[in-house]
């Protein structure tokens, strides 16, 4: 029996010092490459050349999404971000010496953006992306640097983040990064810095993996809530489907190489417009990309793409489905067409429509509920409001719509 | 070439007659030529304008719904009210009586044109019924009739007289907010 607790307590012992030993040794941050150029010595112009180009990897790589303040007038925080560990808030990345990153040196912003460490070794959540990011080069982030620290400071203190335990405990996220976060590539290339070295075919992944990160709302996640293979395969995410946007997920949906791209200049393209959280990824960051950089994003997108299918239709619909096609008539076709045609800045269509065509009608069913607010998309391309029916429908009703919508024109007629 | 159904409906309390329609017809279209009651105004057409409002008198209550985006498919068979409707009319449909709403906003000279007129008349009037069934704190009245007005699309006086003279009526008309006592004390 002694021995047995003797053993036992051995065990015990020596998995705390491997703890120790993994924590101090191996889950720090790595290597930081050394500063692109010398920061302290910018002239004029280069410190606006570097100003600028900080602020566009700022909008490519969306910091806004979660560092927007509550008023949209600046970085400081406070956007909240839902998982199943509890909330994150995003924080002050103003430079506020109290609140904010005033203290950051740049080598401490790659760290912070690539190995997801904040100076006094304090680990971040990974929803700050810094398994996208890590492979960011340090000419950007020099860049980013440069443009942050010009900005405002905001006095504004961070918002702690509310998670369950043990998620709370955040040098815990030392062994999650362990097991799931990625090394910095050799060689990042040049980044948006390089201007034209960053040739074409990088172009596109590091605007789209890299900066836009947007496989972290795009790619399944598993039960330690990291990022899966199915890169880009769809999920279920903050109560909203993020679409499977693999070439071949949106060709079966009909979606172009073209259709992305005006899809992600504009927020509108013939499947549809932005909605959900994908609104604020065009307000802050695709429709402030230049055409060669959409370009590349939609060429990355649509790489060795199948033919995209046509729009479905099903006018037996309408017969196998009385009660919706009726309900569709009375509350859908004064905007959106008694054949679905929709309307020029008003309503989209149905036909081609790629929310229809998910196999998930969680997002469907969230717009007929809620309704969609009067938004300016990009120039001066507005939609207007889509009303909320949630008091109109009954659950029975919503269904019967649902049904026939994704019969008539979408997954029940592919 | 679209379908045909046939349709019949309340409005303002009279159950119309059955009539083929065509399946995508909307409600205005069928008040304004079907039953000549050209009172309630088609304004952008997409429903955002709300010249076309008329009060809905479901299950859940009174509401106002933009009669230009809504199709008899589904109005079939519900009750409406249409701005014909809101004064009391002797025999020979002559106006004898108008509501405290309608009479506000002439009190407050709320309109010029009148072209929005009909719309605010429904939401303010669904707003006032409303309270009665489930009055609010006298300090919420201007909000809650920002909030039933708001969607209503005004071009010429600037939406404050509507928004008083409704804010009136509510505050002059007794049960539609709760915590009165307590104001005339202080």
């Amino acid at each position: 029996m002694r021995t047995l607790l003797r053993i036992l307590a051995g065990l015990v012992l020596l998995g705390l010092v491997t703890g120790l030993v993994i924590f101090f040794g191996f889950t720090g941050a790595g290597p930081v490459p050394p500063a692109s150029r010398d920061l302290e010595a910018l002239d004029e112009e280069a410190e606006a050349e570097m100003y600028a180009l900080g602020e566009y990897v700022a909008k490519a790589g969306d910091c806004a999404a979660c560092h927007e303040s509550e008023d949209g007038l600046s970085f400081a925080g406070g956007t909240p971000m839902e998982t199943p560990m509890g909330t994150v808030y995003g924080t002050n990345i103003t430079p506020s010496e109290t609140n904010g990153i005033g203290n950051y040196t740049a080598d401490d912003m790659y760290r912070a953006m690539v190995y997801g460490i904040a100076p006094g070794e304090r680990r971040l959540y990974p929803a700050m992306p810094y398994t996208s990011y890590h492979a960011v080069s340090r000419a950007d982030i020099d860049a980013l640097y440069v443009y942050l620290m010009a900005q405002d400071p905001v006095e504004k203190p961070n918002r702690p983040a509310e998670m369950v335990f043990p998620f709370n405990l955040r040098p815990l996220i030392a062994f999650w990064n362990l097991i799931y976060r990625p090394d910095p590539p050799e060689d990042p290339g040049p980044g948006l810095s390089g201007g034209e070295d960053l040739a074409e075919d990088r172009r596109g992944p590091y605007l789209v993996d890299v900066l836009g990160h947007c496989g972290e709302c795009h790619t399944p996640r598993n039960l330690a809530f990291a990022k899966t293979d199915d890169h880009l395969g769809g999920t279920v995410i903050e109560g909203a489907v993020a679409p499977d946007i693999t070439p071949q997920g949106l060709a079966r949906r009909g979606w172009t190489r073209e259709n992305l791209g005006q899809f992600l200049s504009t927020g509108l393209s013939p499947q549809g417009v932005m909605t959900f959280r994908m609104f604020p990824v065009l307000s802050h960051s695709t429709k402030y990309l230049p055409a060669r950089d959409i370009e590349a994003v939609a060429t990355y997108l649509a790489e060795d793409m199948p033919d995209p299918a046509s729009p479905p239709s099903e006018p037996a619909a309408v017969d196998a489905h009385p009660e919706g096609h009726g309900l569709y008539m009375g509350l859908c076709a004064g905007c959106h067409g008694s054949e679905g045609e929709g309307q020029p800045f008003g309503s989209v269509a149905m036909v081609g429509n790629t929310t229809l065509m998910l196999d998930n009608p969680l997002n469907l069913q969230r717009v007929i509920r809620e309704g969609i607010p009067a938004r300016s998309l990009s120039g001066h391309l507005r939609m207007q409001e889509m009303p909320a029916f949630e008091a109109t429908l009954e659950d029975s009703e919503l269904e019967a719509l649902t049904e026939y919508l994704r019969d008539r024109w979408g997954v029940g007629a592919m | 070439m679209s379908a045909l159904m046939t349709v019949s409906m309340t409005i303002n309390g009279t159950e119309t007659e059955p009539v083929e329609v065509p399946e995508d017809l909307m409600l205005l279209e069928f008040l304004q030529e079907y039953l000549n009651l050209t009172g309630t105004r088609y304004g952008c057409g997409q429903g955002v304008c709300r010249a076309c409002a008329v009060i809905h008198d479901g299950p859940r209550g009174p509401r106002a719904l933009p009669a230009c985006i809504t199709g008899v498919a589904w109005a079939n068979g519900r009750a409406f009210r249409t701005v014909e409707g809101h004064a009391e009319r002797d025999d020979e449909v002559n106006v004898t009586a108008i509501t405290p709403v309608q009479q506000a906003f002439l009190d407050h000279f709320s309109f010029q044109c009148s072209f929005c007129t009909p719309g605010f008349v429904s939401a303010a009037q669904a707003l006032v019924e409303r309270l009665e069934v489930d009055p609010v704190p006298v300090e919420d009245v201007e909000d809650v009739v920002l909030a039933a007005l708001n969607e209503n699309i005004c071009r010429c006086t600037g939406y404050v007289r509507y928004l008083e003279a409704t804010r009136d009526v509510i505050l002059a008309t007794p049960g539609l907010t709760t915590g009165v006592e307590r104001a005339e004390e202080s």
